[in-house]
């Protein structure tokens, strides 16, 4: 987070999800597989969750039992906000290469 | 997965941790195990954070403030050099006669060897009191302010400890006067049991004082460029301790390479032998130690550089 954002990040995904509202561990996981497709571990989930919270960027709520859910904070949302502009400029970047009819004549060349 | 199972799991993580996140874990681990069966993958998963946990909690994990990776870099350095001091002492003991065993032609490269060894013991030595001096008028300043308590009883132990193992080692010289060359060298078991035991008791003072020094260093509030500087000075120590290690495997090879009989304290010619269990262990420590130190130093370097960022 304080480096560079990544789409496997834990914190990133878990941000992520939190944005929809709040969600206790099974239900991160569930949500994180649901739309990104990662498996994260219940320890690796955990040490993220640690993390976040430490520096503020999520907050534990009242317990429901024996889980507790999370909820994004207002720096929490304006980090994932930073975050995913992040990978929106290098999405950008390549798409327009990509689209650049140079490389694309550089391949048939090569083929 | 059952409860107990999740729970013994847990002990991977520091019991604040555990106190914080613990039942959570717990439920999530046994809700997931309802889904399917708990893989070895996600045990694994689990172990490899709690460790990750406990060196966050040290103040050496990546996710650790700066200041703090600076800071326990440079102690784990300091308790690695404590460590290594007494692996070396051993060494020394053992090389005290060497050069009188060792024919004058084949001296030339376990004397560089040694030599080298002698430098870098110096000059880490010269390192470690470099950084206790650096810290030492923030020290007194932590220790008028309040300091004190924090440390009193460590202190008092620490030297209580001392002047045992000083009356200890006192005695032992005494005795060692009245006993010869071969008595000192091994021959007598009561003299070597309470070298051993005396070495052990100085070993315990040493660490004592370090487990004050880290006490103390926890406390201080160092600055941006001093903490750099102690970084620097923990990859100088660092680097002595390494060159220290590979100059004691290069006298022990040189040394089992032309006089092998030297390396078991007996007459020319007698044992063709390399491996000698007394130079062994002591040099299995220093190089654990120094992997150790190499931790702590580029945690240390790494984390005052961005507190200086």
């Amino acid at each position: 987070m304080e480096g560079k954002a990544r789409t496997n990040d834990p914190a990133l995904l878990i941000l992520t999800s939190l944005s929809s509202g709040p969600k206790h561990g099974y239900a991160l996981l569930q949500d994180i597989a649901g739309f990104a497709h990662v498996q994260l571990g219940p320890g690796t989930l955990y040490g993220a969750i640690g993390r976040l919270e430490e520096r503020g960027l999520i907050e534990a709520l009242e317990p429901r039992g024996r889980t507790r859910p999370y909820s994004l904070t207002e720096s929490g949302g304006e980090t994932l906000a930073a975050m995913l502009e992040e990978l929106r400029a290098i999405l950008d970047v390549g798409t327009s290469r990509l689209k650049r009819p140079t490389r694309l004549a550089h391949a048939g060349a090569r083929a | 997965m059952s409860e107990r199972q999740a729970r013994r799991l847990l002990r991977a993580y520091p019991r604040a941790w555990r106190a914080r996140y613990g039942a959570e874990l717990v439920a999530l681990l046994t809700e997931l195990s309802a889904d399917r069966p708990v893989c070895s993958r996600m045990r694994l998963d689990v172990v490899r954070a709690g460790l990750a946990e406990r060196l966050h909690a040290t103040g050496l994990g990546s996710g650790a403030p700066p200041a703090a990776r600076a800071r326990s870099g440079a102690l784990l350095v300091l308790c690695a050099w404590m460590v290594f001091a007494v692996a070396g002492a051993r060494v020394q003991k053992f090389s005290e006669h060497w050069q009188g065993a060792t024919p004058q032609a084949s001296r030339g490269v376990p004397s560089v060897a040694f030599d080298v060894l002698e430098v870098a013991a110096a000059l880490g030595g010269a390192l470690v009191l470099a950084g206790i001096a650096l810290a030492l008028p923030r020290t007194l300043a932590y220790i008028r302010s309040g300091g004190w308590p924090v440390v009193r009883h460590g202190v008092v132990r620490a030297s209580a400890l001392t002047a045992i193992a000083i009356g200890a080692t006192a005695a032992l010289a005494v005795w060692a006067h009245q006993l010869g060359t071969p008595q000192r060298n091994g021959a007598s078991s009561a003299y070597s049991t309470a070298f051993v035991l005396c070495a052990l008791l100085l070993a315990v003072a040493l660490a004592a004082w370090t487990s004050v020094a880290v006490s103390l260093a926890r406390g201080l509030e160092l600055s941006g460029c001093v903490q750099r500087i102690e970084a620097l000075l923990a990859g100088a120590i660092c680097a002595s301790m390494l060159a220290m290690t590979l100059a004691t495997a290069t006298w022990w090879a040189a040394l089992a390479r032309v006089a092998p009989w030297v390396l078991h304290g007996a007459p020319d010619g007698s044992h063709a032998s390399s491996f000698a269990l007394s130079l062994f262990l002591p040099s299995v420590l220093m190089a654990i130690a120094t992997c150790l130190a190499a931790f702590g130093a580029l945690a240390s370097l790494r984390g005052s550089r961005l507190i200086l960022k």
